[in-house]
């Protein structure tokens, strides 16, 4: 999840209203922000992903203002329809196959500081990984507009196009930038190499951007910066408006006014438009178990920093752009929940009532495993993803039928068990300086190819001591199987890899084989790393007692 | 303080009641007791301050090979000079007769001026010059003879000086000896009014490791009993699940990060073919289309996965039922494409328990939880907002850790979204909640890593207590 630092008195000069310090870091957590660290200066909240306007101090000051009721209801965003023609992206039917979508807008009047600068980086990368999708849906550029002369074209590029890019000196090709930059080779692979490449130029047909990739250095925003331009490119159109939108409001909060710019034939003050939900407030009140009236509600709502009417029966919301998270009437439940303060809300105990029970199955591994511990068993507990080394290479199996899961990021977790039994032997090798003798039995689930894989449920126990053999686990089996439900078993002579030649046997209940016994092959003992001779046996549960 | 003695012990009192002290050997000797018996029983009374014991050094000679055969046959020299006390002798012949000795043999009867040495036209000839007495080596060599004698009793420190230069002629061998004396305590003891049968109730007795199930077992049957006794039935379903239950009923999007292999365990090569109704795949298309504005993929929601998460088998039981009043639970192995650390596994489990009822609220469903925290035994509770894609509103529940002294995130939860619900069909809201069982064994142990709980650790698992 992503993390934003907030400083306090930068924070509280935001927020206004002489809220304390103590009663804005309070309040923090009820926005649904975690505090991940909190000192003197500052604190470290962590936020959801379905509130990027969260991602810096002034969203999360709007929010604090809504719920200390410093201020409620929307901040109306004002966006200045384009007079000149001037004001515009024109876009070269290029892009289409490469990246189809781009949108823009220009804050003027600002002003920016080193603070503020770092916040709507942060912010930036946040949107790039969340709703751009690592940059592949949706990519922003800001910019400082006094660098730049309008409108803008973005257009396509072949790859020995040449500028200097953010924090070079020099100037580059596409084809060094990709191949010789950070960004180049991480965001390169969303561009299809054979085509051309996206680029915003000015009219000047000085480059201003290579999305998704990098900024040119010649409109680097700084502290000196006043008038800024923000463009978004991507292959999803709404991912391109909803990182937009959020940035908009950022700025916005900042005291920047904001311009559309036209792209085609359109105008982005559009896509800023507030949008309306109705909601019953009948609904709301059965969800949260509550009987506020309509215009608790209301109030709830623009605690929240949207608006909210009565309607006759219904409540209308008005909700602005940027909260693209709200999808239908329930995620306003939340809202009201949250405005009308969860501290607030007193548990209770549903109505109706049941009468509850364990799983039969659970029921009886419980059971088998009790009488294990009874026959002086330690119950061990190892992980179904395990190595290929502990689970064939040590046991000499054959790995032919391995299941492996792709791309772990650790080395002993890569490969699903089809055995307990190994795993038990991990774990003797693990305690070799431990009193002998040393008992362990495992019940859990193993993994075999079926359509597509299947799972059974095992038990396994090994007995390690200077004295074990094959008749001290053959008793343990059968007396296991007999206290468990008077099961009558077999051992047929086998051969096992694994256990020792001559000193192995199937399992066999009512004809049908069902797993094995024996002495562990002393080469095995060896591979583990194990002192003393080792027995045990395996056997299938699922499909004989469950 | 009762003294109650073995056998062992009043025999060895009742002999150095009478001597002053003894040497283990001695002591066995004396008491017919073997000497194994005889240390038990030395040892015994040292640990109850009844016997003293000292511990010393002694060095013991015994004659080698070559001091055997010296013994036996005389020293090299004193057998050169038995050759040539009738008549000198050609070099060339002794040489013949001594053998390997020859050179030693001459040195020494030289050094002790006992023969002369002459050229002659036929080569060197040895003659004595005087017969000698029985050397002080000759002498040791009788002293040891076939015997162990100690160091002390040697009479002639320098001919054993000398003879240790000689090649394997005496060995010496160092050997701790413990001698043993009685306290003054365990001189006034009567061992005849000893009680007759009894044992030292007081000693220490070794160690047994009572066989148990694993600690975090106990955890996860403790909260299965909760649920239980609060009205919830146990569900149960496989670990390995199409991406379509793990994820796609559960409204998360096909291009959502979650679902990258970097945090999501795939299967190689493995995707289901039958896993659901054409009627649900549609709902769940449909879902999507509307929620999340893509084209949804079937094959994306046929890969197989390793269930992140128990909610997979909550909604397959909710889709395969619908229920219009349900408490159930499900409890297992989840997974996690993780580093391994301290804090984190690639596998733990999760407990996970809905309730589905015509007029259940997110009131109730906090009433639920603080029942649950209340029967694990933390009372210091507090709901927090949080955000899970499946559930609206969502909530987390933080609980006070006195160890930690301080507020630790425990279980989430939420209502279902009707994104997830409409679509099977469930009209009725479903109040769902669930976390990590690992986190709460944690905080029962008072363990600080993770991996302790898979690690299989004898001296843990046998040391910790049952009781929490």
């Amino acid at each position: 999840m992503p993390v934003v630092t907030l400083y306090l008195q930068r924070l509280q000069g935001l927020v206004g209203g002489k809220s304390s310090r103590d009663r804005i870091i309070d309040a923090l957590p009820f926005l649904g922000l975690d505090i991940e660290e909190q000192t003197n200066e500052y604190v470290r909240v962590e936020y959801s992903p379905n509130r990027p306007d969260y991602a810096t101090d002034v969203g999360i000051a709007s929010g604090l203002q809504g719920l200390l009721g410093i201020k409620k209801g929307i901040d109306v965003l004002r966006v200045k329809k384009a007079q000149s023609k001037q004001l515009a992206i024109l876009v070269d039917p290029a892009v289409r196959k490469i990246r189809p979508y781009v949108s823009g807008i220009i804050a003027r009047g600002g002003r920016l500081d080193d603070e503020t600068i770092r916040q709507i980086i942060a912010l930036q990368e946040d949107l790039h990984f969340g709703i751009g999708r690592r940059r592949r849906k949706s990519s922003i550029g800001i910019h400082d507009l006094d660098a730049v002369s309008l409108p803008l074209k973005y257009t396509a590029k072949s790859n020995d196009h040449k500028f200097v890019p953010l924090v070079a000196s020099d100037e580059m090709s596409v084809q060094q930038i990709l191949e010789q930059t950070d960004v180049g080779r991480d965001y390169g692979k969303i561009l299809d190499k054979s085509q051309k490449v996206p680029m915003i130029v000015d009219s000047n047909g000085s480059t201003v951007s290579f999305p998704p990739i990098i900024n040119s250095a010649l409109t680097t925003v700084s502290s000196k910066t006043r008038n800024i331009l923000v463009e978004v490119t991507g292959n999803d159109k709404n991912a391109v408006d909803d990182s937009l939108s959020v940035v908009a409001a950022a700025l916005g909060s900042l005291g920047f006014a904001l311009h559309e710019l036209r792209v085609g034939s359109t105008g982005t003050a559009q896509i800023f438009r507030t949008r309306s939900m109705t909601v019953d407030p009948g609904m709301i009140n059965q969800m949260l178990g509550l009987s506020l009236s309509a215009s608790q509600i209301c109030q709830s709502l623009r605690k929240c920093r949207l608006d909210a009417a009565v309607k006759g029966k219904k409540i209308t919301c008005t909700i602005p752009r940027f909260r693209f998270d709200i999808l239908g009437p329930m995620d306003l439940v939340e809202e009201v929940a949250l405005g009308y303060g969860i501290q607030k809300l007193s548990p209770t105990l549903p109505s109706s009532s049941s009468v509850g029970h364990k799983n039969p199955v659970t029921l009886k591994v419980d059971k088998i495993g009790q009488i294990m511990i009874g026959l002086g068993f330690l119950e061990a507990l190892n992980s179904s993803l395990t190595s290929k080394q502990t689970l064939y290479d040590h046991t000499g199996r054959s790995s032919g039928r391995i299941i492996e899961v792709a791309e772990s990021k650790s080395q002993e977790h890569t490969v699903l068990r089809d055995l307990l039994l190994p795993g038990l032997l991990e774990n003797l090798s693990r305690n070799v300086h431990e009193p002998y003798p040393q008992k362990l039995f495992e019940t859990g689930t193993v993994f075999s190819e079926d359509s597509p894989i299947g799972e059974s449920l095992h038990i396994a126990c090994v007995s390690a001591h200077k004295d074990v053999g094959f008749t001290e686990i053959k008793s343990v089996l059968q007396s296991m199987l007999k206290t468990f439900c008077n099961i009558e078993c077999k051992t047929k002579t086998s051969e096992v890899p694994m256990f020792a030649n001559g000193k192995t046997a199937d399992v066999i209940i009512g004809g049908k084989k069902v797993g094995m016994i024996g002495e562990i092959d002393p080469q095995v003992i060896e591979n583990f790393k194990v002192r003393v001779p080792v027995s045990g046996f395996e056997m299938t549960l699922s499909g004989v007692v469950l | 303080m009762s003294q109650v003695l073995h056998p062992i012990e009043k025999t060895i009192i009742n002999l150095l009641k009478n001597e002053q002290s003894l040497s283990e050997c001695q002591i066995a000797e004396k008491t017919k007791l073997s000497l194994d018996q005889t240390r038990r029983g030395i040892e015994w009374l040292k640990l109850k301050g009844l016997a003293n014991v000292v511990e010393s050094e002694n060095l013991f000679v015994t004659l080698g090979k070559n001091g055997t055969a010296a013994r036996r046959d005389g020293l090299p020299e004193r057998k050169l000079v038995g050759l040539v006390e009738e008549k000198p002798v050609m070099f060339d012949d002794l040489r013949k007769k001594l053998l390997g000795d020859t050179n030693v043999a001459i040195a020494n009867a030289k050094k002790n001026d006992w023969i002369e040495i002459k050229k002659s036209e036929a080569g060197n000839v040895v003659s004595i010059k005087r017969k000698p007495d029985q050397t002080a080596e000759e002498k040791l060599l009788l002293q040891i003879d076939d015997k162990r004698i100690p160091v002390e009793q040697i009479l002639d420190m320098g001919a054993f000086e000398s003879l240790k230069k000689r090649p394997d002629f005496v060995l010496v061998e160092s050997e701790k000896l413990r001698t043993v004396s009685l306290s003054e305590q365990a001189k006034s003891i009567d061992t005849e009014s000893a009680a007759l049968g009894a044992i030292d109730v007081e000693a220490d007795v070794p160690h047994v490791f009572a066989a148990r199930t694993h600690p975090l077992k106990d955890t996860i049957n403790e909260i299965r009993e909760v649920f239980v006794s609060l009205g919830f039935s146990e569900i149960i379903g496989s670990l390995a699940q199409p991406s379509f239950w793990n994820f796609d009923a559960l409204f998360t999007p096909q291009d959502h990060p979650a679902r990258e292999m970097q945090d999501t365990f795939y299967i190689k090569d493995k995707t289901a073919e039958k896993f659901a109704t054409p009627a649900q795949i549609r709902q769940i298309s449909n879902s999507h289309r509307r929620g999340w504005r893509y084209d949804w993929g079937l094959e994306a929601a046929k890969k197989m996965v390793l269930r992140t998460h128990t909610t997979c088998v909550t909604i397959k039981h909710l889709a395969e039922n619908k229920p219009d009043e349900a408490r159930v639970f499900s409890l297992g192995r989840v997974f996690r494409n993780e580093k391994v650390s301290y804090k984190h596994l690639v596998e733990f489990n999760q407990v996970e328990g809905i309730v589905v009822g015509k007029n259940v609220s997110l009131r109730d469903l906090m009433g639920i939880q603080t029942e649950f925290y209340k029967k694990m035994g933390l009372y210091k509770i507090k709901f927090w907002p949080t955000f899970f894609p499946y559930t609206e509103p969502s909530l987390q529940t933080m609980v006070y850790n006195e160890r930690l002294d301080k507020w630790v995130e425990l279980f989430g939860m939420g209502i279902f979204r009707p994104e997830v619900t409409r679509p099977f069909g469930i009209t009725r809201p479903v109040l769902a909640w669930g976390g990590g069982i690992e986190r709460i064994a944690m905080l029962k142990y008072g363990l600080d890593d993770v991996r302790e709980f898979y690690s299989n650790n004898l001296s843990w698992l046998r040391s910790v207590p049952k009781c929490q």
